[in-house]
């Protein structure tokens, strides 16, 4: 090795350090990173297609805009879109959109992308649960480039609220093919580096369509484990995450953390088979349901205000069309409703359960304690957690469920019209099954509103299943985190979030 | 006693296949499959369909098997249901973190444990081999969730020293990983050296009162001579087959300590494997940990036969 080459190495070695030096001494410039944690649910295999089966959702809704999305209210606000307008039947329905909009790539969001992004939807090689809750868009027309005409085989008034549903993002045209990896999208910040089993990089996008993000960057480090998700939260490796009710008296004392806490949708649910019997008789599904403590099992199974009580409406607590019904325990109502139905002795009948989910059990010994007074007798049988969805739900006559929140238009339809492949009481009412077309026919809002709210009370008398509760969302944040609100993470405007001096 | 290495070989691999026709019999007489398992609720119609026909879970079990462990013969464990990748390049990187972190543990733990195990045997029953030995039960059975807890709860909220869990990709350099780990290996270190400490006390204890330490002892040969010549040799050897007891433990079984801290290891794929019901995923995975249970038992009986005069002139 020659003497100046040396001398340029160790130039080069000083320069190193002295940018190090500066590195270290300037911690007031340093980048506003946002650590939060993902379970890993998909195994490594989470795709930043935004409908697939697999989804990343937790990084997609920060890659990705969507057409219209929720204000903190439940309200629809435009987002891509700046206006939807139906035809005359609710048969198509005319998107003009936002002016000015630039992928991470740099190219235009226009009117092919939207074409792109829900026609793909349906592609039957994609397999993507969306097609259960838009399978009715039959086409796209591209009027100019900025307004869309979505067509549809049905009516459908409530096309745009479930167009704020967080898997329906718009793409580049042309990308489904590289999508699932390049995570090229509109939304406030771009793809760095895509490590699901490791720590996933994103970077704020300065020129995002609502103004630059406050944050420097975002990281989302994959944490299977509930509770080592909650010692890195608690340790200072994470800024931000959703917590159990069980978790909380873990931040007692910490002035560092925020706590926070609102309605959800998700729920547990007993489901009473209505083509079997005794449940054939409405008079023995509504006995069966009327003698619940809802109020006290909500507090058994997540404590004290971690839930809102509900009367086996499906529809989540904020959502503008959701029933109001009130259901106290009727231990006197429930045995007269039997003795009419020609059970005077009360009836008894097997209940399946399972430890697939964490309280799926209790929830049926919490049933079985409150209904025996009503002359219920609850036999418990644990089926075992594999297979459960296979050989047990939709299967045995009284089984334990669990859905996660979804749309009124969806839950109602998914769940309860005759013959929808997941309705799991086997409820079928034609009457029921006309106000769901109704309210999707009818494109004046109270209308549509009081048909849904029609058919909730409809599964409040009638129905075969029971939700007594539906659960809380608990989040648990640093302090010097600013901008985080109370509502589902797709519904956050992660742009506004920011990291203030600690 | 090469013949008798041969031997044990032989009984090696024979417990592999055995192992090998558990595990995949185990998952047939399951019902179902790892179709219906993966899929759970989506368990019908097309879905279910092209889920098998990609898995050639249409034809019969005989077949199956045999092609399974005609591939397992050759190195491949074949693809993941859910995560659609090659098991071989999903579990490679899990082995080595696996590993890194035993051997860490390992490089720790056995000279600690030596050390201090010779250290209590000499002060036999005085203070010192009391706090040695008391501490070391209390390390023995506390579980390790309990004291992977406690570390994180002191070392990472409350003083801030260390990473409570590790956050670096599972293809991290070593170096990286285990700048993350460091509470993970201490609590591994805890429990090995515990039992390893335990086990050389007593054999050093039996041994400094065997008849020929006596006999050196009366014929003047220095103290500290006798401990180094005399002692050690001869009481390290029961202490070698606990050592690969406990490798076999690290490499295969350290679910708990893995989960508790996110250690991207072996124990937790087969965690997140149970989770997700990704069936040849387990299957591969039982099958390694036995296999590798396997590899340290035979190399510590090799270990001892070479070490020990009378085993290695047996014959049989």
């Amino acid at each position: 090795m020659n003497f100046a080459r040396r001398k340029l190495n160790i130039g080069r070695m000083a320069g190193a350090l002295a940018l190090l030096t500066a590195a270290w001494s300037q911690p007031a410039l340093a980048d506003k990173v946002l650590r939060m944690a993902h379970d890993l649910s998909m195994g490594g295999s989470e795709s930043l297609d935004p409908l697939s089966p697999v989804r990343f959702w937790e990084v997609n809704d920060l890659l990705y805009s969507r057409l219209i999305r929720l204000t903190e209210a439940g309200e629809m606000e435009p987002e891509l879109a700046l206006s939807w307008e139906p035809n005359a039947d609710a048969t198509e329905w005319t998107i003009r959109l936002r002016d000015g909009v630039k992928f991470h790539d740099g190219s235009a969001v226009d009117a092919e992308d939207v074409k792109f992004s829900l026609e793909r939807i349906n592609d039957p090689a994609l397999e993507s649960p969306v097609t259960s809750v838009l399978g009715m868009i039959q086409s796209v027309e591209v009027i100019d480039p900025l307004t869309a005409r979505v067509v549809l085989s049905t009516k459908h008034a409530g096309l745009p609220i479930l167009l704020t549903d967080y898997r329906v993002r718009i793409i580049p045209s042309g990308s489904g093919d590289t999508i699932a990896s390049s995570g090229i999208g509109s939304g406030p910040f771009k793809l760095d580096e895509y490590d699901p089993e490791g720590t996933t990089r994103l970077v704020a996008n300065p020129d995002y369509w609502e103004g630059a993000p406050k944050l420097d960057s975002i990281e989302y480090v994959a944490i299977p484990d509930a509770d080592a998700r909650i010692q890195a939260l608690l340790g200072g490796q994470l800024d931000f995450s959703r917590i159990a009710p069980e978790q909380e008296p873990l931040f007692a004392g910490r002035s560092d953390f925020v706590l926070s806490e609102f309605p959800a949708g998700g729920w547990f649910g007993l489901v009473f088979r209505t083509d079997t019997e005794p449940f054939t008789d409405p008079r023995v599904r509504k006995a069966v349901r009327v003698a619940v403590n809802r109020e006290e099992m909500a507090k058994l199974m997540t404590g004290e205000g971690h839930a809102t009580v509900t009367c086996d409406n499906p529809v989540k607590a904020n959502d503008p069309y959701r029933a109001d019904i009130v259901c106290p325990q009727d231990i006197d109502l429930a045995r007269k409703l039997l003795a009419e139905a020609g059970y005077p002795d009360g009836i008894s009948f097997d209940l399946h359960t399972s430890n697939l989910e964490t309280g799926m059990v209790r929830f049926a010994e919490v049933y079985q304690q409150q209904v025996a007074p009503a002359g219920i007798k609850v036999n418990i049988v644990m089926a075992p957690s594999d297979g459960y969805w296979d050989d047990v739900w939709m299967k045995e006559t009284v089984v334990v469920t669990s859905w996660d929140e979804r749309p009124a238009d969806q839950i109602l339809n998914e769940a309860y019209r005759s013959g929808s492949s997941w309705n799991e009481s086997y409820f079928s009412n034609p009457e029921f099954d006309a106000l769901l077309d109704k309210a999707r026919a009818s494109l004046d809002f109270a209308e549509a509103r009081q048909a849904m709210v029609d058919a909730q009370v409809m599964l409040f008398e009638a129905g075969g299943t029971l939700i007594p509760y539906q659960q809380n969302i608990q989040f648990a944040y640093k302090k010097s985190l600013d901008g985080i609100r109370p509502v589902i993470e797709d519904q956050m405007r992660w742009h506004l979030v920011d990291k203030t001096e600690e | 006693m090469l013949k008798l290495i041969l031997q044990r070989f032989g009984a090696a691999c024979f417990t592999l296949a055995f192992i090998a026709i558990v595990v995949f019999g185990a998952v047939e007489l399951m019902p179902g499959n790892a179709c219906t398992a993966y899929l759970g609720r989506d368990a019908k119609g097309a879905k279910l369909e092209s889920c098998e026909k990609r898995l050639g879970l249409d034809r019969p079990a005989f077949e199956r098997f045999g092609e399974w462990a005609g591939r397992l013969a050759q190195g491949d464990l074949g693809e993941s249901v859910r995560r659609g990748k090659p098991i071989t390049e999903l579990v490679g990187w899990r082995l080595r973190n696996t590993i890194v972190l035993a051997v860490t543990a390992l490089l720790f733990g056995i000279p600690i444990a030596i050390g201090l195990g010779v250290l209590a045997a000499l002060r036999r029953d005085r203070p010192v081999d009391i706090l040695l030995s008391t501490t070391a039960i209390f390390a023995m059975t506390i579980p390790e969730f309990v004291s992977a807890t406690l570390l994180i709860l002191v070392f990472s909220i409350g003083l801030g020293w260390a990473a409570g869990v590790v956050t670096v990709s599972y293809k991290a350099p070593v170096l990286d990983l285990l700048a993350n780990s460091i509470l993970p290996a201490v609590t591994l270190t805890l429990v090995l050296t515990a039992h390893i400490l335990r086990m050389v006390r007593s054999s050093v204890i039996d041994v400094l009162e065997s008849e020929y330490v006596l006999m050196a002892h009366l014929k003047g040969v220095p103290f500290g001579r006798i401990v180094w010549r005399h002692v050690l040799p001869n009481s390290l050897l029961p202490a070698i087959s606990v050592i690969g007891l406990t490798m076999a433990w690290l490499l295969g079984g350290v679910v708990v300590v893995e989960s508790v801290y996110n250690y991207p290891g072996l124990g937790r794929m087969a965690v997140d494997a149970v989770a997700d019901r990704d069936i040849p995923l387990i299957q591969a995975i039982a099958l390694l940990i036995c296999g590798l249970y396997i590899l340290s038992n035979l190399a510590t009986d090799v270990l001892a036969l070479m070490l020990n005069p009378r085993l290695r002139t047996y014959r049989t």
